[in-house]
């Protein structure tokens, strides 16, 4: 161990006479570090986003819906609901959507707004916020009750953001009352492309829109499984119904968020293994920087070296003073990565008061990789300078 | 200071060459560098080795002093044959049995005096650092550079640099002193004090053995060995 630490001492003289020059390739070897550890960041951060929009949208849902394409039936009809309501095994909630429209004078102009007819668990199983008021019940539902949810888009629009209580609106000839206003749980819901309570929308109870509204078929039959495992269950009933209806399921679709959950992570994957790539390519640049360094100090220092190998030292010795050196430069470059690439995100995180996963293992995995990549790339030179011949090197001026 | 050995056969000399040859194969046109060298050097002696430039007297330093190992011949040292040995092996027989000194001085510029002279040592490895430097310290008060011990060698005289570069050729107490020119690159009142040292060491029990041109230097050894084109023209016992 003493030896150790007399060659870590020739190795810090050595880097030391030669300070800018070590500065800037730890430099180098930093912007490596840091961006290997920015690109595990950013994988983690980024895929734990998207999975929460997902999340958000509904946790344990299955989505049936059809297609409208297809030589077949591809819309759910009434019966297929009942058909599903009845023989679809470990459903937690369901909410059918029926999707009609309604044109409202909004400040003088006729708009035309969504109007959704659903289940009392509608607001569950799709995670709605009420901001104002409540939902409505299933009593309501089955009393053919006139009331209406509205978005919170529409409530702007139509009353200015104020109470809406005691307010109503028309739709289809009837006046409906407002018992609530909603926003989605995850406002960006709409990254699902298909968020039928998104915008200028008013939901009123299933039944109640069956009976006055247009629609003739279900647009999307919602079902919350009862547990996570039920999920599975819920998808090859809903297929079972549907196939039994019309011989085939080609004209719907269903849907989990299991799916979309493993199309994030296979995205997510290959995003960060394309980053991880563009990570180890800079990297690779801090290595043949250190080499490059390597290969003009130990060319530089040939004569320092002809003198050490005269007065004694070992072959070895010389070897483990280079390999040091590089290894101190990479090392000292992937601490400076660390800083650069877990400081910033921790403290843009704190700034910004938002949670940072800077995870320990990318720093480790950094570390890890610089003093590899120090100790291969400082092994050509280092071997160069063991293996010089003294006699020459003593007469190299 | 004692450089007190203990000698396996005290009636044997310290070094001995027979038949050493060296050729460079520059370019396919073989250069004889050493033609069948013969010489001993006995215990305590201090040899001059003369020639001039091209003679094979540096080719010669460096297979004595075991920098060179692509000779041919057979070279004892100690009545051990060292001729064939591989380079670590070489290299540890140097930092313990060879002091060197050079007409360049050779010293590191970016270690202290101290650190300087303290090197052989550390590189043997059986004391700690501590230990190394306060022996440095001793041989360097020795060659009275006591004053000189931090500074750089670039802050000190020729002949400074070469008393610095003495004291680390004795650190591991030797028992051959080897130095090429020692007096080369000093002026001509350096070059006598220089020489008084080595005069001195030699009074003090150390075998060496000096290589240059310069006859006023030869002359003060006990013997010169003379070489021309590779061989020993004179001097033989």
């Amino acid at each position: 161990m003493g030896s150790f630490r007399l060659l870590l001492r020739f190795a810090i003289e050595g880097l030391r006479g030669q300070r800018g020059r070590s500065l800037l390739t730890m430099l180098g070897m930093g912007i490596g570090t840091a961006s290997v550890v920015a690109v595990v960041s950013i994988g983690l951060v980024g895929r734990d986003y998207v999975v929460g929009l997902i999340e958000g949208v509904g946790s344990n849902l299955v989505f049936v819906y059809g297609t409208g394409i297809g030589p077949t039936p591809t819309q759910l009809s009434f019966e297929d609901l009942e058909q599903i309501e009845k023989r679809v095994r470990g459903v937690g909630a369901m909410a059918p959507v029926l999707d009609d429209a309604a044109t409202l004078p909004i400040r003088g102009e006729p708009r035309v707004i969504a109007v959704l007819g659903t289940t009392a668990d509608y607001a569950d199983v799709r995670n709605l916020k009420l901001i104002e008021g409540r939902f409505f019940t299933q009593t309501e539902d089955e009393n053919f009750a006139k009331v209406a949810v509205i978005s919170k888009e529409l409530h702007q629009e139509k009353f200015g953001g104020s109470p809406v209580e005691g307010e109503s609106i028309r739709l289809f000839d009837m006046r409906f009352r407002i018992i609530g206003v909603y926003k989605e749980g995850v406002e960006s819901a709409a990254a699902l492309e298909k968020s039928e309570a998104a915008g200028m929308v008013a939901i009123a109870p299933f039944l109640t829109l069956k009976h006055v509204g247009n629609a003739r078929v279900v647009d999307t039959i919602y079902i919350q499984a009862e547990s996570p495992e039920a999920v599975a269950t819920v998808v090859d009933d809903s297929a079972r119904v549907l196939r039994s209806q019309y011989g085939s399921v080609d004209g719907f679709t269903i849907e989990s968020l299991d799916t979309y959950l493993a199309l994030v992570n296979q995205v997510s994957d290959a995003i960060t293994l394309g980053l991880m790539a563009i990570a180890g390519v800079s990297l690779l640049v801090g290595g043949i920087g250190i080499m490059n360094i390597m290969l003009v100090t130990v060319s530089e220092r040939t004569r320092d070296i002809g003198i050490r190998l005269a007065l004694g030292a070992g072959r070895r010795d010389i070897l483990a003073q280079f390999l040091l050196e590089a290894g101190i430069l990479s090392v000292a470059g992937g601490v400076l990565g660390v800083l650069i690439g877990a400081g910033t995100p921790l403290y843009l995180g704190f700034v910004y008061d938002v949670p940072v996963p800077v995870s320990a293992a990318s720093v480790v995995v950094a570390f890890g990789v610089s003093l590899s990549v120090g100790i291969f790339f400082g092994l050509y030179p280092a071997r160069k300078a063991a293996g010089m011949n003294i006699v020459d090197s003593l007469g190299y001026e | 200071m004692s450089l007190l050995h203990v000698d396996r056969d005290p009636e044997k000399p310290l070094l001995a060459l027979e038949g050493v040859s060296r050729t460079y194969g520059h370019d396919g046109v073989p250069v004889h560098a050493l033609r069948g060298i013969d010489m001993a050097v006995a215990r305590g002696e201090l040899l001059a080795v003369m020639g001039p430039s091209g003679s094979g007297k540096s080719t010669l330093l460096h297979v004595l002093g075991l920098l060179d190992a692509d000779y041919t011949g057979t070279y004892r040292f100690d009545g051990d044959l060292v001729s064939g040995r591989d380079a670590d092996g070489l290299s540890a027989l140097r930092n313990r049995e060879i002091g060197l000194v050079f007409q360049q001085f050779h010293l590191l510029p970016q270690l202290s005096v101290l650190e300087n002279a303290a090197l052989p040592a550390l590189y043997a490895r059986d004391t700690s650092p501590d230990v190394c430097e306060k022996r440095a310290r001793e041989r360097l008060l020795q060659v009275g550079l006591g004053d000189r011990l931090d500074h750089r060698p670039n802050e000190l005289s020729s002949g400074q640099r070469q008393r610095a570069a003495i004291a680390r050729a004795l650190i591991n107490e030797p028992r051959l002193i080897l130095a090429d020119e020692p007096t080369g690159a000093l002026d001509s009142k350096t070059a006598q004090e220089i020489l008084d040292l080595f005069l001195q060491l030699n009074r003090s029990g150390s075998s060496i053995v000096l290589i240059t041109h310069d006859l006023d230097v030869a002359s003060a050894a006990e013997r010169i060995v003379h070489i021309r084109d590779g061989q020993i023209i004179d001097g033989l016992l």
